[in-house]
């Protein structure tokens, strides 16, 4: 036995030691938008309680570096063309820094950079999806949580567990105890997590669509906003689009969480429109939405374009709103929005805006767009665009720092980035991105792309053997059905 | 046992790897190749560990180490040889006691994990996991260790080989019986799988059973814990007092036990195999290495049947511009027989996606593959997989994702070659130079954009017969198409495209068919389709009028199109 064991760890060192030297950088290595360092962290903006920015120099046949990071007093430097910072040290200059900037210089590079720290802190962690970004079927994928000050992830749940898959999940303004996790497949449910207790629930009913898909919480915990889509795919044949995912219907609905009852409303479910995409405003009282007029697909798929909507509710008493009132209306403006988010502070709302359609990750010509609630005016987040897709997006419990998810990298595997928001001005810093213990290697050896990310203010305690165990089993709690008085 | 027994001994192991050897070798050796394909084995710190991250992962790591070198047959076979045999003389090495008998019994562990691995979906990280716990069983009692460290292996092993530690657990104290000891050991394992539930993302029955054994995470592979079982009990059986049995006995009793297990082993192997799979798996072998004319000599030699085999047949007809020619010489099931719709699987997707590479389909393909990889049950990569999504991503433009693909191609033992030359191409603008890359981007759509859609097959073909008339084989599919569709207007329609160009047996008779079923004569009949086969169908619509029964018309018209459609895909 101890022979095996010594042949195993000797097998695992030379894995080791062949896969660890730092090479020197060879072309193509980094992706071809790569700046001077990858990921490109000059001029961002982080908190204080953010993970070692490591990060790899990109010219081909650079093979030696010594970076220097250095605030007033405090200094050091990290040698290789892999800048692996020590994490103490890292965090102390951080603390150090809050309210400043930290100047980083390389015998590579001709010119120092900054890094400002700001005072806003930011939440424990990101929960998200990971898959392969494909088609229709799906291998490995799972519920995963990334802790910011570390790099440390984990799975919440993963389809190893089940067969089936993992899909929106949803967190009330990142409180971990309101935690909503949809599973398609076999033994498909959605999990609600609330106080501590875990429930697995029939999302359907005979007076509505279909399982409820896209999720959005009530800030008083007591509502959760759904949308319901009958979605499906299509595959193009030439080369710069590969995917489109379309809707041949969709209806909106509201979880009454008390009363486990499901509450609609004509002007939220109607014929004429597809209604996806639901969000609460901060106070609660409005329900924002993206809606379609209906046409017929694949021909007109190009002229399906989403307006930005908004409809009163009265969480009192779980009342939709008669009037619906279109505040961007994508017909005219030949644009569809959808994914918007409004800030914490109720002052504007950040949506992605794309030629066409409601699945946006697929275009490339997907951006942020920021509309301001009190002046009506839009204007694209150029901060945080690039030529490529710009997604799904959300702002941190404090309102303070927003996460996207961007394309830019390659044009497929969705990346997170981070920026800072002020919401005094509604300007926004230069995003960065998710920082990893490996910057040369992680994101070119992880073939799966981050999907609908949120922040958490803390570890999501989820029971993975009672999860396993509720969705294992074939009984459901079923929702009532209300229609809105 | 003496020095003959012994030698004799060494000639049986030895011997049974030669079967073994020989039957994966030449019997079964496209299960060979499917193995190979249905896995991505990287040099990488990070796949090691990702892979023994879970009970039994180190034993399917090396499991996968040994099928990355199944891309040869001949390797895998003596892999397959090595390991089985390696079973039975580590079965026969924890014996307490040596006879005869004991040493045939010895076989019965291995038999039952060659049946298993006849299995397409069996991993070979099971066999593997046999063995190593059976070597630390063997370990345990050469080394004589203490009882504490053998029951600290118990979990170790867990880890380290899954529950076919379970042979370790349940003979731990074989060479010196302790009661607590067998029972503390029966606990761990027992408690292993349930601990387990807690801190890994797996069932308890996977857990229980091996998360790495078979290919469907969660079907049950039986035989690696029956194997592991009964070679525990063996090994209990040779502890027991053989004094009282006579040699002679035990090596009549043996040689007995060796000639049944000789005369049984053809048949219950057998009884273990799907050749019917085999079949399939040899059309995709000879499709992903493009070997046509060994893909039409199989199929004149034993007739395809399943969609993924008659549509691997037809790409291979039509690659060597028979198609038209000879298609109907050979069964046909209709259009799903040319392009087999796409359906949620890891094997029938990957010949359609070369058919669709070929078409210059580039996205379809790219399809294909992808899909094909992601339904692998135990969500594994697949090296042939990222090969061609390197190859399609380069086509599409999509450098930095053929990059990744290529980098982690870079990582294999078998695939570093090409994903450097390939690397090395994109990084000098030339990877278009690729001949196999240069013909498909020249065939793929450049003017037109649609959604794919499988009941519109024959305009997507025809757009690209369209943008490149070169373009032979979407030539040969959409005239296929029509005809296996039976729809004898559209082709007539499509085959103005190209008609003066090219003249086919089939096409003619689609042709004629058509003539006979709107004139009354040859009056006027192009010159084309004048010839033998008008006085042909002349004796078919005689022989058919007259009744003549389907296997008549098969044995007289069975290679015209005529038969096709008259008496097929109904």
């Amino acid at each position: 036995m101890s022979r095996l064991s010594n042949i195993s760890g000797i097998i695992a060192i030379a894995v080791l030691a062949v896969s660890c030297s730092q090479k020197a950088i060879v072309a193509g290595e980094f992706p071809a938008n790569a700046g001077p360092i990858y990921p490109d962290y000059m001029g961002v903006t982080v908190p204080a309680g953010i993970a070692p920015l490591n990060f790899c120099y990109t010219a081909p046949g650079t093979s030696k570096a010594v970076t220097t990071f250095s605030f007033g007093y405090q200094s050091f430097t990290v040698k290789g063309v892999e800048v692996r910072i020590p994490e103490k040290k890292w965090k102390s200059m951080l603390q150090a820094a809050r309210g400043s900037q930290i100047t980083v210089s390389s015998t590579v590079l001709d010119e120092p950079w900054t890094i400002s720290v700001s005072e806003d802190d930011i939440d424990y962690g990101l929960t998200y999806r990971l898959l392969e970004p494909g088609y229709e079927v799906y291998s490995k994928m799972g519920i995963y949580e990334r802790e910011l000050g570390s790099f440390k992830e984990k799975a919440l749940i993963e389809n190893t567990e089940f067969s089936g898959c993992v899909n929106c999940h949803a967190t009330n303004r990142g409180e971990p105890s309101q935690y909503s996790l949809h599973i398609r497949g076999d033994h498909g449910a959605t999990l609600l997590q609330l106080q501590g207790k875990l429930d697995a629930y029939n999302t359907k009913t005979d007076s509505t669509l279909g399982f409820c898909v896209y999720p959005y919480w009530h800030p008083e915990g007591e509502y959760i906003a759904y949308s319901t889509n009958n979605t499906r795919q299509g595959f193009h044949v030439q080369q710069d689009k590969l995917i489109e995912v379309f809707d041949l219907d969709s209806d909106l609905q509201v979880y009454d969480i008390r009363n486990n009852t499901l509450i609609t409303a004509p002007q939220i479910k109607e014929k004429d429109y597809w209604e996806t995409f639901p969000s609460f405003s901060p106070d609660g009282r409005t329900l924002y939405f993206c809606r379609a007029v209906p046409k017929s697909i694949p021909e007109n798929i190009t002229d399906i374009r989403y307006s930005f909507c908004k409809v009163g509710f009265d969480p009192a008493t779980g009342t939709i709103g008669q009037d619906v009132e279109v505040l961007i209306d994508a017909e005219n403006d030949s644009l569809s929005v959808c994914f918007p988010k409004p800030s914490y502070d109720g002052k504007y709302v950040v949506y992605t805006q794309s030629a066409y359609g409601n699945f946006s990750i697929w275009h490339h010509e997907a951006d942020l767009w920021m509309l301001d609630l009190q002046t009506g005016e839009r204007r694209p987040l150029d901060v945080l665009n690039s030529p490529d897709t710009e997604s799904y997006h959300n702002f941190s419990s404090n309102g303070k720092w927003f996460q996207l998810a961007s394309r830019r990298d390659d044009g497929l595997f969705t990346r997170i980035y981070i920026s800072h928001f002020d919401s005094e001005t509604g300007e926004f810093t230069k995003p960065f991105m998710l920082p990893q213990k490996n910057p040369r290697t992680f994101y070119r050896d992880r073939f799966l792309s981050y999907n609908v990310t949120e922040f958490t203010t803390g570890p999501v305690q989820l029971d993975k053997v009672r999860a396993r165990k509720i969705i294992a089993s074939p009984e459901r709690v079923p929702f009532g059905f209300r229609w809105s008085r | 046992m003496n020095k003959f027994q012994r030698y004799s001994c060494m000639a049986f192991s030895a011997l049974f790897a030669v079967a073994v050897f020989c039957f994966y070798c030449f019997q079964y050796r496209y299960h060979v190749a499917y193995q190979e394909q249905y896995q991505l084995f990287e040099w990488t710190a990070g796949y090691f560990a990702s892979v023994c991250s879970v009970p039994g992962g180190f034993a399917d790591w090396c499991g996968r180490f040994l099928v990355q070198f199944f891309i040869q047959a001949p390797a895998g076979a003596l892999i397959y040889a090595l390991l089985l045999a390696g079973v039975q003389v580590l079965c026969f090495l924890t014996f307490r006691a040596r006879n005869l008998l004991l040493y045939a019994l010895s076989f019965i562990p291995a038999i039952l994990l060659w049946i298993f691995c006849c299995n397409e979906s069996s991993l070979i990280g099971a066999v593997v996991a046999v063995i190593l716990s059976l070597s630390a069983l063997h370990a345990s009692f050469s080394f004589k260790l203490n009882p504490v460290l053998r029951l600290l292996a118990v979990p170790v092993l867990y880890m380290l080989c899954g529950p076919a530690a379970l042979v370790y657990a349940l003979a731990i104290c074989a060479d010196g019986f302790r009661p607590g000891v067998l029972a503390c050991s029966i606990l761990l394992i027992a408690a292993c799988p349930f601990a387990g539930q807690f801190i890994f993302h797996r069932t308890l029955l996977q857990l229980s059973t091996g998360v790495h054994y078979f290919r469907f995470p969660f079907v049950v592979a039986w035989m690696p814990l029956i194997a592991s079982a009964v070679a525990a009990v063996l090994c209990w059986l040779s502890s027991l007092d053989w004094s009282g049995v006579r040699t002679s006995t035990s090596n009549w009793l043996g040689w007995g036990v060796a000639m049944v297990f000789a005369a049984a082993i053809p048949s219950v192997v057998k009884a273990g195999c799907d050749f019917r799979k085999e079949e399939s798996m040899k059309y995709d072998f000879l499709v992903r290495y493009h070997l046509w004319n060994r893909t039409i000599d199989a199929a004149a030699h034993r007739q395809p049947g399943s969609p993924m085999t008659v549509s691997s047949l037809n790409l291979a007809l039509a690659m060597n511009s028979q198609l038209g020619e000879h298609q109907f010489e050979f069964f046909q099931n209709g259009p799903d027989g040319l392009l087999p719709g796409f359906v949620r699987d890891f094997t029938s997707p990957l010949p359609t996606a070369e058919a669709y590479w070929n078409l210059g389909m580039v996205n379809t393909a790219q399809r294909y593959t992808f899909e094909a990889q992601e339904a692998i049950p135990d969500q594994q990569k697949s090296a042939r997989c990222y090969r061609r999504l390197a190859q399609t991503n380069i086509i599409n433009g999509d450098l930095d994702v053929a990059r990744k693909y290529l980098d982690a191609l870079d990582n294999t033992l078998f695939y570093r070659r090409w994903a450097q030359d390939m690397r090395q191409a994109i990084e000098s603008g030339k990877a278009l130079d690729n001949p196999e890359l240069k013909h498909i981007s020249e065939l793929r759509l450049r003017d037109h954009d649609f959604l794919f859609s499988e009941t519109e097959m024959d305009s997507m073909i025809g757009l690209l017969m369209l943008e490149n008339h070169s373009n032979s084989v979407a030539v040969q599919y959409l005239m296929s198409w029509c005809l296996l569709k039976k729809d004898l207007d559209r082709f007539e329609q499509c085959f103005s495209l190209v008609r003066g160009t090219m003249m086919n047996k089939s096409y003619q008779e689609a042709l004629l068919l058509l003539w006979a079923s709107t004139h009354d004569g040859v009056d006027g009949m192009p010159l084309d389709l004048q010839g033998p086969n008008v006085s042909r169908l002349g004796s078919f619509i005689e022989a058919y009028q007259a009744g003549s029964s389907e296997e008549e018309m098969q044995k007289k018209f069975g290679d015209t199109y005529w038969f096709y459609y008259f008496y097929r895909y109904k």
